[in-house]
């Protein structure tokens, strides 16, 4: 035990802790934890805190949100409420978790939101690729136009064909609220 | 081996709070309270008022130390504070500053 820390069963923690260490939970913990050494919280252990460590391995109940640099381990009774992102990530049968779970190679916050901006990026980008691959013709600028009002042609009128299909065997649940909508309105508008 | 252990290597700043005994190697800033004992080793650093049991201290204490029963400041301790308790000892080499009460 030359770098290990141990919160007791009975001891009661509220604050944050820092360090190398690797620590071990068994009672209560109310905080922050950011170490770069492992993270135990036993069965015996209620963390509510962010909790980011080497190695997280847990078997009790953590709410707050778990970062690793390089696994976590839920085992078996082990309760997570909050996001859980590590290389590598395991979920044992009979542990609960409810949150957003990520694994893969450690970013940053600000580095993972721009990857989920480019993530919906694909779209327009693969939309603008077309158009010079069009423009590349004689007749590029009045074949743009027409392509690109196709494309937003059957967007716009989806619902009018959900809405006729409707009357048919189709009965898709999505279209239902702007009919309800706009039959409110309409009752609205009466009264 | 005690039951709640601050390692060399890792600060808590806040508070904790245990019937059980505690051993500090490294770093606590806030506050103390141990009923089953404490023990501050060479190396770690308390800033915090402490409530405990059997205190015995070769580390660096800041605050106020109040004790259900005795208090040994060992060999490199340095505690600055106020001591209260029903016995206390200072071995030669500690430092110290602040008030002794003995009356429990």
């Amino acid at each position: 035990m030359v770098d290990h820390s141990v919160i007791g069963p009975a001891a009661f923690v509220r604050g944050r802790l820092t360090g190398t260490s690797s620590l071990e939970v068994h009672g209560r913990l109310e905080g922050d934890i950011d170490l770069s050494g492992d993270v135990s919280i036993q069965s015996s252990g209620l963390v509510a805190a962010n909790v980011a460590g080497r190695r997280i391995v847990v078997r009790g109940a953590v709410k707050g949100d778990l970062t690793a640099t390089e696994a976590i381990e839920m085992e078996t009774g082990a309760r997570v409420v909050g996001d859980v992102r590590a290389p590598r990530i395991s979920i044992a049968p009979g542990a609960l978790v409810r949150g957003f779970v990520t694994t893969g190679p450690r970013e940053d916050a600000s580095s993972k939101k721009t990857s989920r901006v480019a993530a919906s990026a694909p779209a327009p980008t693969f939309a603008a690729a077309h158009r010079p691959a069009a423009g590349s013709t004689s007749t590029a600028a009045p074949a743009a136009p027409p392509r690109s009002t196709p494309a937003r042609a059957p967007e716009a009128s989806t619902p009018a064909k959900a809405r006729a299909s409707m009357s048919g065997s189709r009965v898709p649940p999505l279209p239902v609220v702007p009919t309800r909508k706009k039959g409110a309105k309409a009752v609205q508008k009466k009264r | 081996m005690a039951s709640t252990v601050i390692g060399a290597n890792i600060t808590i700043e806040g508070e904790l709070v245990t019937d059980e005994d505690v051993v500090v190697q490294g770093t606590l800033r806030g506050k103390l309270s141990a009923k089953d004992g404490l023990v501050v080793e060479h190396g770690g650093v308390v800033e915090a008022d402490v409530n405990a049991g059997p205190t015995q201290i070769a580390g660096a204490v800041t605050g106020n130390i109040h004790s259900t029963d005795r208090v040994d400041l060992q060999n490199g301790a340095k505690v600055v504070g106020n001591v209260k308790a029903t016995r206390i000892t200072i071995a030669d080499g500690a430092q110290f500053k602040g008030n002794v009460d003995m009356d429990v």
